[in-house]
């Protein structure tokens, strides 16, 4: 090779050529979990390390995994852990760090497609990370990644259709009580469920001015503080986190009620459930085989070799169909045609949409 | 997976202790260059970036020493470390900074010190390792957290620069990779004895890079994400990595 053309190689690596196609950025959903699976998967000196080394550990690709499609189809894909756990959400800069470095390690590797999960595309939209395209000496390609959000609100429009006549709720007639309505998922569920055909949705969101012009586009719907929409409402759609300090009174609800809990982390159960309540993880999936990998055990599924976050199983779907785009970005843009373009993708390719006859959190002992 | 937080409390972001906004450093009010609190932590930064220079343009001539075959290509790399020095000592010229190049000096004593034994010793991995490999790892991570906070004259010649310690580094990392089996135990045991020492450099300085509004977690983060990367191209399975990584953390 001619001298001059071994310094640009060496001034400008090629990139590695990588088999993995999709991928998928969690992380543990607390220090001490992180730590006992540190120690499972062979990392004694992270299970050992204190915060301040988690702080400072860059992003590790722990596992590689196959899937097959129903439909017979194969793809690769990899979990990267961005070595956040929540503990480190009051260091934003730390938080940043985390979410900036995982996404720039899957783009090195070559990975096509990213789904942003957890906390992750949480602390991306709060940061306002868009304005971070720079980390290091990595330009990072937006279009290789996606919140997962269109196939996350599909699966909870899912769930609301299939399960309340299961508990002898006629959507026809129900209220519908969306919490954290105007959000990129809770508009979305909006829109669908009014084409779909409810009694009434009920539009519960902090800000007063976003409410207003969701209710405009809808053309109908009804603007309640919580507890008032909670006092009539038969479904209940979660797509806000619920504050710890947030106190509601369960007796308000009616009976029977369903509630979707598809916010992050999912807590409403340990307040709601029973009694009339029927309460399920809103945005979950199941595969229709084992899934060969371990990494959703951190994630606390019932049976996480088959069940993950449905905005996990967008990347796949969207890897499966080859579309290499960030399908799902940015807020309120997701439509009804990409609902239904990936909904068909997904019940084609295996996935359903996580129900009252599903395994329960405490029935499964993971295998 | 996304929801919103800010859809629901009065301040959500700040139920879950996230914090509003970006505060990127790009964004966030840039140092006063012309105080003398800042002068004063930049007289050693800088001092210690134009020693490193200097130590790095010396650490190659010397490992031609044991690669004579690859003589020219280590003769040009120093060439760009004199470079860099240069650019470094217009830097502070430009802020009317004097550098503290006594104290510099004595920062770099461990590592000058441990690849002299090497060079004595003819430890090549071991001086690869020291040189093209941890302080380039350093350097690197160093200049891409000042670049944000850098007064626009120097941090247009720290642009520069970066992309060719990157070169640099890549050196040290194909030998090493062509070379693992037979380097893999010195490589190891290279790294148990220096790492510690870039640990303790980066917190001797953390005092002077926070007044540049350098965080030193950002600093010890980033090395450790190049000194990652390094060490995966070389050959390393992320086990081994986090075993000889976390040395430094832990020692």
């Amino acid at each position: 090779m001619a001298r001059w053309a071994a310094c640009l190689v060496r001034r400008f690596p090629i990139p590695k050529v990588s088999i993995v196609m999709f991928g998928l950025i969690g992380h543990s959903t607390s220090l001490d979990d992180a730590r006992s699976k540190a120690a499972s998967l062979g990392f004694p000196e992270y299970a050992e390390g204190d915060f301040e080394m988690w702080c400072v550990a860059p992003p590790q690709l722990v596992e590689t995994v196959e899937v097959t499609s129903r439909t017979g189809q194969v793809i690769k894909g990899a979990y990267i852990d961005s070595v956040f756990v929540p503990e480190m959400l009051s260091r934003f800069k730390t938080a940043k760090r985390k979410v900036l470095s995982a996404m720039e390690l899957a783009q090195k590797h070559g990975i096509a497609i990213t789904a942003l999960g957890g906390f992750t595309s949480i602390i991306f939209e709060n940061l306002n990370l868009l304005k971070e395209q720079q980390i290091r000496s990595t330009r990072l390609e937006w279009e290789r990644f996606t919140t997962g959000n269109t196939h996350t609100a599909w699966v909870i429009a899912q769930q609301v259709v299939h399960n309340a006549p299961r508990l002898g709720i006629d959507l026809a007639r129900a209220k519908v009580a969306v919490v954290g309505a105007t959000g990129d998922i809770g508009s979305a569920v909006c829109h669908w469920l009014q084409r779909q055909g409810v009694g009434e949705l009920l539009l519960v969101a902090r800000r007063p001015q976003p409410l207003l012009d969701l209710q405009a586009e809808l053309g109908s719907g009804r603007v309640l503080e919580l507890n008032e929409a909670l006092a009539e409402a038969d479904v209940v759609v979660w797509v806000a986190s619920l504050p710890q300090s947030l106190s509601i009174d369960a007796d308000l609800l009616p009976r029977p009620c369903l509630m979707i809990d598809g916010g992050y982390p999912k807590n409403l159960d340990s307040r709601f459930s029973g009694d009339g309540i029927q309460v399920i993880k809103g945005g979950i999936v199941e595969f229709w085989q084992d899934l060969g990998w371990q990494m959703m055990e951190m994630a606390d599924m019932a049976n996480p070799r088959r069940q993950l976050f449905a905005c996990f199983a967008e990347a796949m779907l969207l890897e499966f169909e080859g579309i290499h785009t960030n399908f799902s970005w940015g807020r309120n843009n997701i439509s009804l045609a990409n609902m239904d373009l990936i909904g068909e993708a997904s019940l084609r390719h295996g996935f359903r949409a996580l129900a009252l006859d599903s395994v329960q959190p405490g029935t499964l002992v993971p295998a | 997976m996304a929801v919103s937080l800010s859809d629901l409390s009065p301040n959500p972001a700040a139920s879950i202790g996230l914090a509003s906004g970006g505060g990127s450093p790009a964004e966030a009010d840039l140092p006063d260059f012309s105080s003398e609190g800042y002068k004063d932590a930049y007289s050693r930064i800088n001092a210690i970036v134009i020693e490193g220079e200097q130590e790095a343009h010396d650490n190659y001539l010397s490992l031609a020493t044991l690669l004579p075959d690859q003589a020219e290509e280590l003769a040009r790399l120093a060439r760009m470390e004199m470079k860099h020095k240069k650019g470094f000592t217009a830097c502070a010229a430009n802020l009317g900074v004097v550098a503290d190049m006594p104290f510099a000096r004595a920062f770099f004593t461990p590592l000058r010190d441990n690849f002299q034994q090497a060079l004595a010793e003819g430890k090549l991995v071991t001086c690869l390792l020291i040189q093209s490999i941890l302080i380039e790892a350093f350097a690197i991570a160093a200049y891409h957290i000042y670049i944000p906070v850098a007064d626009p004259f120097a941090r247009k010649i720290t642009e520069g620069v970066v992309q060719d310690e990157y070169t640099h580094l890549n050196y040290g990392q194909e030998w090493l990779k062509a070379n693992l089996e037979a380097s893999r135990l010195e490589l190891e045991e290279a790294n148990r004895a220096n790492l510690p020492h870039v640990r303790r450099m980066l917190e001797q300085v953390a005092d002077d890079a926070g007044v540049l509004q350098m965080d030193q977690e950002d600093l010890m983060a980033d090395f450790m994400t190049s000194y990652q990367e390094v060490l995966i191209e070389i050959g390393f399975t992320s086990r081994e990595i986090a075993r000889m990584a976390t040395a430094a953390l832990l020692g």
